[in-house]
Parts: structure tokens; C-alpha cells; sequence
């Protein structure tokens, strides 16, 4: 179209209709009220205090709410591949004497140095292709650290899935590298969710298809143990759980069965399998029991404990098919509503005679946590977050304690305008009582375009927070986190 | 999500040792000469095993035209190969820090141990490729500046 006919195009057209109004309506319909949550941070956030909205912080509260996710997934021309890929932010929510801050670094990755130098999205990731010229020589060279934090040994661990923990100060955040805890220990995978003894020592995964290393840290953070454990099955792990004797490891039905790029293109969802767990000793991994469950995709699951008659329980938070993973996290970053369904909190019990049994409650559920203090042992009340995910919003807004024996939840609704984000206990001093103290945790406000903090009373969820504080600044949300 | 055949591949290319060749930095070259300088170490030990490739079947895979073991003592590593034909050639190094004389790779078959190719041509979950790492040897040498870390 040449210069005369553009303007004639132009003038054919009503130039009243471009109106403010109508600018914002029509960026409104490309944008949906979420898209904050998965909104780009430019810069590590300087120390700021958080303004107090609401209550007051409870007496002998003090401590850090490290939290993890990704905060950065655009650059250049290429759209983002999917929720999972995006650069990871560490937040530090420090509480004490009643006053509350914030300050966020990105962990200094070789990846996102890398895109920053390429101006364009070029690692692979979870739905992300490596463009041609990148450098990719091994795992932590598209490690995106963006998942979760471990803190250990003295130091900030930043947690990925395919790749080394990359260790940051706890003070500064700043990344001092990749951990390798021996020369041929470099570059293997580490899943984001450890399971931690009350004594302090870590149990781990690493997965590559059909194998498993098994990670075992001691409570100083130096290398225990590690071992290789084959698996019946290439699933999808992203969680495992443990009881005091036992690794247990549900295997989804979606299953590695492609050699191609990438990683989400390589799985199949194949439910006439089912979902199987393994449970395996974990002194001697040769003893090891194999069970059946109809087929579920699950992220996330609770600590597991065993009965005196050799009854394994936990909880999980269960969706129908893997559909969120697969294609639901790509759709978000594209402020696309994903074509899937809601979790809910389920309970898993494996019997001592080798039957499995899934019982799905009604309750929508994600990010489920306990009190540390009970990992591995038996325990009545899992923390979610919950209420909604439904069309208007695929983010939860509320935060609930569920109890095992009533089967009830005590549930708070942050409202419509909320993301909720997970939720940990801080327990009370002098108490050992399981789940006596608070949970303290975050929602994004999409309405006030600010990141809050929340404490509320363990005990008295549905009372609402305890108190609140506000940030100047709407982070994304986040994945997972840790309570120092 | 990565690659590991391609990387057993590159792994299993070993690199004959033929000769410490560790001579200065040229700084006019003669004829037929490339001038190398491998920068970036990080581990200031052990030797890079240099293979010095004609062809693009023996970079895939083959037999070096000529190798080289150069000791680690510090962040670079500089030397001369002299004597070339005019032609087309390509580099591969990896730096052997343990001095057990292989690329040591973990239990999933990544590789451990930093390695690299002239042109500093990338690797993209494979090993590097001919077309990005080959260059011209002429009548006034070649010069070549690797970072492996
Ligand atoms: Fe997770």
C-alpha cells in the first residue's frame, strides 16, 4: 500500500472512535485481569519496606519468607514458551518487630545472561527450542533456577528440576554459582521439591527417563550420599514424597516416549497406564514395592507417613490429565484462559497388602505444605491454596488448612482481585504442637497492583490474616519458597 | 531435555595424545601457521587435549590430523601449529582437568569437563558443527582465540 492509499484508508475510517476509552477497552480484551501475574520484572528490587494495611504482626513472629518463581519471560521477538521458562526471582519478605520488607535479585544464571546477550528467548527450557547458536553445553547452561529454595548449609540454594541447585547468599541473594558436590556429580538434575527430615537431612531426585540418582544431603548441606535407582517408567516427576523409612514416588502416566525438542514435545499422556508409586527403601533400594492407582497427573504432594501396620498415607494435589503442563503454562504466558481443569486435594493410601486407593475431595487445591517438624511421620493438617481457578481466572485465591481426620478445610477467601501464592508455617516459639503458630504467605492483588504479605493464626484460617502488609510493586506469581 | 547421545558422541571422540607442543604466542605468523590461545580457564591444572581437524567427516567423529596436549597452568593457554597446507580446518578442545586423559562425562552422560571449538562455534545440546567451526588457513596463517570454561 503506497503512502496516498494508507491515508485514504485512514480517512475512511472514524477517526472519532479512537477514543481513550476505546484504546483501553481494546488492550483490556488483549490483556486479562491476571495478566500481572505473569507480567515482566525489569530489575532486582532494592530493599523497601512494605506498607502495614491491615492488624497486627502477632508477638514473637520474626523471620524470612524466601520465595522463588519465575519474574521474567519476554525478550525480543519470539513469544514465551511457557510459565516454566522464565527467568527465577528470589524474594525476601524479612519480618521482625512488627515491621515487614521486600527485596527481590534475579538469580544470575548462564541463561539469562545469555538471552540478555542474544536480546531473544534462545536456551531450550521446559516448551522452549534452543535456537541455532546458542550455547548449550550441558543442563545448568539452561538452568532457569525458578522454582524453588532450599536453604542449607549456611547458604540460599535456588532450585530448578534438570539442572544443579545454584547457590545465593541469604542475606544479599547475590548468586555465588552452580553447587557441584563432586567432580561427576556436575551438571545432574535436581528436582525443586527435597524432602527434608525433622533431623535436618535432605532426600532427593534427579531424573532423567527411565533413572533416578537419589540425592542424600546431611542438615550441614554437604553430600551424604547419592545412588541410582531405575524406574519401571519415564514419567514426569516433579515432586516425590517420603515417610521416615521409604522414598515414595508417584508415576504419572505422562510418559517420555519421543527423542525430540522439546522437553514437554518429548511426553505422551497415555491414562490407560494409570498412575503407579514405588516405594522404595530408603537404606536399601533393592526393597521395593509397586502400586496401581487410577491414572492422575499430580505437581505436588504431601509429606507421606507410615502406620504401625505398614499403611502409607499422604496427600496430593490431583488434576485429570496433564493437560496444564503440557499445553495450560504456554497459554498463561500468552494471556490465553488454559483449556484445564481444577485441582483437588486428594488422599492416597497404600496399603501394607499391596492395594492403592485415590480418593479426590471437592476441595480445590495447590501448593500443598505441612509443618516440617511431622515430615515423615504421622501428621493431620496439609496447607493449600484454594477457591477458584476457574474460568474467569486460572489462579487460586484463598489459602486453607485441610485436617486428615475430619476431612474438613478452614478456608480463607482473599476474593476475586487475588492470586494467592503458597503459603508456609512459621510455628509458635516454645510450642511443638503440629501446625501451632502461622502461616505466612503472599497473594498478588491484581486490583491494587501490589504484592501483599499475610500472616494468619494456623488455627483460624477463615478469621482471615492476622495482619497484612502491602509492597510498592506487583511481583508475578510465584512457585515455591522457604520459611528461615 | 537434553541431548545425550550427541554429547556420548563428542565424549567418545578421544584425542591421541601426540606431542606437548607448548610454544609462545606467535606474534607474526609464518606461513602456514595458526596462532592459538585458549582463554576463560577456570581451572588452573591438568592439560587441554587440542585435535586439529581437516575434514568435516573426521570433526563429526574421526581422527584428528594432528594432536596436541598442552598443559594448564594458568587462565590461557597459548601455542603455534605451523607447518599447515592452505586449507580448511577446524578445532576441538576439552580440558582434561582431572589428567585421567578423557573427556569425563556424569552418570546421564553430560559432559563434566569444559570443551570447546574454533570460531568459539557454539554448542546447541550437540557438539559443535563444522560449519560454524571451520576456518581458512592462507598464506599468512590463521589466528584463533577459544574461551573453554
Ligand atoms: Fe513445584
Amino acid at each position: 500500500m503506497d503512502r496516498r492509499a494508507f491515508l485514504t484508508t485512514l480517512a475512511g475510517t472514524s477517526l472519532a472512535a479512537i477514543t481513550p476509552e476505546a484504546v483501553l477497552a481494546a488492550s483490556a480484551a488483549a490483556n486479562p485481569a491476571w495478566a500481572l501475574a505473569v507480567g515482566d520484572i525489569e530489575a532486582d528490587l532494592a530493599p523497601r519496606g512494605l506498607r502495614l494495611i491491615h492488624g497486627r504482626a502477632p508477638k514473637g513472629l520474626a523471620g524470612t519468607l524466601y520465595r522463588n518463581g519465575p519474574a521474567k519471560f519476554r525478550r525480543g521477538p519470539g513469544a514465551p514458551a511457557h510459565w516454566f521458562d522464565g527467568d527465577g526471582l528470589v524474594r525476601a519478605f524479612r519480618i521482625g518487630d512488627g515491621k515487614a520488607s521486600l527485596a527481590g535479585k534475579f538469580v544470575d544464571t548462564f541463561k539469562r545472561r545469555q538471552d540478555a546477550k542474544f536480546g531473544a528467548l534462545v536456551g531450550p527450557g521446559f516448551a522452549a527450542t534452543a535456537t541455532a547458536g546458542a550455547t548449550v553445553r550441558n543442563s545448568d547452561d539452561s538452568n532457569a533456577a525458578n522454582t524453588a529454595l532450599l536453604p542449607i548449609g549456611g547458604e540460599l540454594l535456588a532450585l530448578w528440576e534438570q539442572g544443579s541447585p545454584i547457590a545465593l547468599d541469604l542475606e544479599t541473594l547475590a548468586t555465588k554459582g552452580p553447587k557441584t558436590y563432586a567432580p561427576d556429580l556436575a551438571h545432574m538434575p535436581f528436582l525443586a521439591h527435597p524432602r527434608i527430615e525433622p533431623n535436618g537431612r535432605v532426600w532427593n531426585l534427579g531424573v532423567a527417563g527411565h533413572r533416578a540418582l537419589v540425592w542424600t544431603l546431611k542438615a550441614d548441606g554437604s553430600l551424604e550420599k547419592t545412588g541410582m535407582l531405575e524406574l519401571p517408567r519415564a514419567s514426569y516427576i516433579h515432586d516425590f514424597t517420603a515417610t521416615a523409612r521409604s522414598l515414595v514416588i508417584v508415576l504419572q502416566p505422562w510418559i517420555q516416549d519421543k527423542p525430540v525438542q522439546p522437553f514437554a514435545a518429548s511426553m505422551s499422556w497415555r491414562p490407560e497406564l494409570g498412575t503407579q508409586v514405588l516405594v522404595v527403601d530408603k537404606n536399601d533400594f533393592s526393597k521395593r514395592r509397586l502400586y496401581d492407582l487410577p491414572a492422575f497427573f499430580a505437581f505436588h504432594l504431601g509429606d507421606a507417613w507410615e502406620e504401625a501396620d505398614g499403611t502409607i498415607r499422604f496427600d496430593a494435589c490431583t488434576e485429570a490429565d496433564a493437560s496444564f503442563a503440557a499445553r495450560g503454562g504456554s497459554q498463561i504466558t500468552a494471556l490465553k484462559m488454559p483449556d484445564t481443569q481444577v485441582t483437588r486435594l486428594s488422599f492416597i493410601t497404600l496399603d501394607a497388602d499391596g492395594k492403592g486407593s485415590l480418593e479426590v475431595t471437592a476441595l480445590p487445591a495447590e501448593f500443598p505444605k505441612t509443618d516440617p517438624r511431622f515430615a515423615g511421620h504421622g501428621r493431620m493438617k496439609t496447607m493449600v491454596n484454594t477457591v477458584g481457578g476457574g474460568p474467569a481466572k486460572p489462579f487460586l485465591q484463598g489459602v486453607a488448612v485441610s485436617d486428615w481426620r475430619t476431612g474438613k478445610a478452614d478456608v480463607f477467601d482473599f476474593g476475586p482481585d487475588h492470586c494467592a501464592e503458597e503459603h508456609l508455617f512459621a510455628p509458635r516459639p516454645g510450642s511443638s504442637r503440629e501446625l501451632d503458630g502461622w502461616l505466612v504467605g503472599t497473594s498478588l492483588n491484581l486490583k491494587a497492583r501490589a504484592t501483599e504479605l499475610h500472616v494468619f493464626d494456623a488455627s483460624r484460617v477463615s478469621s482471615g490474616p492476622l495482619c497484612s502488609w502491602r509492597a510498592d510493586v506487583p511481583l508475578p506469581v510465584g512457585f515455591h519458597g522457604c520459611w528461615v | 531435555m537434553f541431548n545425550r547421545s550427541a554429547h556420548a558422541l563428542l565424549a567418545a571422540c578421544l584425542l591421541t595424545a601426540i606431542a606437548v607442543v607448548n610454544a609462545p604466542h606467535a606474534e607474526a605468523q609464518e606461513p602456514g601457521e595458526v596462532s592459538v590461545t585458549f582463554s576463560g580457564i577456570t581451572a588452573p591444572k591438568g592439560a587441554l587435549f587440542v585435535g586439529l581437524y581437516d575434514s568435516e567427516a573426521a570433526f563429526a567423529g574421526g581422527q584428528p590430523a594432528q594432536g596436541y596436549q598442552l598443559a594448564v597452568t594458568g587462565p590461557s593457554v597459548a601455542t603455534a601449529i605451523k607447518g599447515l597446507k592452505p586449507g580448511r580446518y577446524a578445532i576441538k578442545v576439552y580440558h582434561d582437568i582431572d589428567g585421567d586423559g578423557r573427556m569425563n562425562t556424569n552418570a546421564f552422560g553430560i559432559p563434566t569437563e569444559p570443551y570447546a571449538a574454533s570460531n568459539n562455534a557454539p554448542s546447541t545440546m550437540g557438539p559443535p558443527a563444522w560449519a560454524d567451526a571451520v576456518f581458512e588457513v592462507g598464506a599468512d596463517g590463521a589466528t584463533q582465540t577459544i574461551g573453554i570454561d
